[in-house]
């Protein structure tokens, strides 16, 4: 059959096609703001523990896991860092919501871990420090924890 | 399974590669598909249009958003069609380089 391309016009083709599909991928990740907003909120719920007042602490943990529910189901996709464009599922993967989730509850272990350290070396605000340290962490390795889904993202993509 | 078939609306290189980044989305800008081409606006509008008239692409004009942003989505048939293109594509690959693997 004769083909209506060159074999090397079509593999030039696929390599458009692939860069096309790069070029979203790049676009996988969470907006600045919630990792801001998140490492914030980590220290402000560290500082509330640090005042020993037990119902308050819950009240504003129960605010912040309220809040982080309503924001999570529309960034920890990864599918939305910009109004520019939305990364399609299927290119997006499931691994972002999984990594994010599971992240913030190794967070919170780590939260602890670090206040009852804090508190056994004689830290007059446990809390706050751990919290402060944890806060660090979100912003710095948010952003990386991103970069390795697009990295697994384009590696999938050139594997199919 | 997609049926390999070259489209010859969409293999040409600048709409290939519109429709490869709308294959990757569910929806895109046009300012993001002008900026990651290098493309003028009219020169995209123009490609956007043949895409359209084909009924490959469907542009949304969201009334919610207070900045005058235009959204281009691939049709079901165009994400069809896309598909299909890169199977004809892969096809023609895979046979010349079993050609070769056989010489």
């Amino acid at each position: 059959m004769e083909h209506p391309v060159t074999p090397a016009e079509a593999r030039a083709a696929l390599e458009t096609v692939e860069g096309g599909r790069l070029r979203v991928i790049d676009e996988i990740d969470l907006p600045s703001w919630y990792w801001w907003g998140l490492a914030l909120c980590w220290i402000g719920l560290g500082f509330i523990a640090d005042l020993n007042h037990p119902w308050i602490t819950a009240a504003a943990t129960c605010a912040f896991g309220a809040a982080h529910s309503a924001v999570a189901p529309r960034v920890v996709s990864g599918r939305h860092r910009t109004r520019r464009l939305s990364v399609s599922a299927a290119v997006a993967g499931c691994a972002t919501p999984r990594l994010v989730i599971g992240g913030l509850i190794a967070l919170a272990a780590l939260t602890v871990a670090l206040g009852f350290a804090a508190n056994a070396d004689g830290a007059r605000h446990p809390a706050t420090v751990a919290s402060v340290v944890v806060a660090v962490v979100i912003v710095l390795g948010g952003p990386r924890l991103l970069a390795v889904v697009r990295r697994n993202a384009a590696r999938s993509a050139t594997a199919t | 399974m997609t049926v390999a078939r070259f489209d010859e609306l969409i293999h040409p290189s600048t709409r290939l590669s519109i429709v490869a980044l709308l294959a990757a989305a569910d929806w895109v800008e046009f300012a993001f598909v002008r900026d990651q081409l290098g493309l003028s606006d009219s020169a995209l509008s123009k490609q956007f249009s043949t895409l359209e008239e084909a009924g490959y692409v469907s542009m949304e004009r969201p009334v919610s958003d207070r900045r005058r942003r235009v959204r281009a989505r691939l049709t079901p048939e165009g994400r069809e069609a896309f598909q299909a293109h890169v199977a004809a594509l892969r096809a023609i690959v895979g046979s010349a380089d079993s050609a070769s693997a056989v010489l």
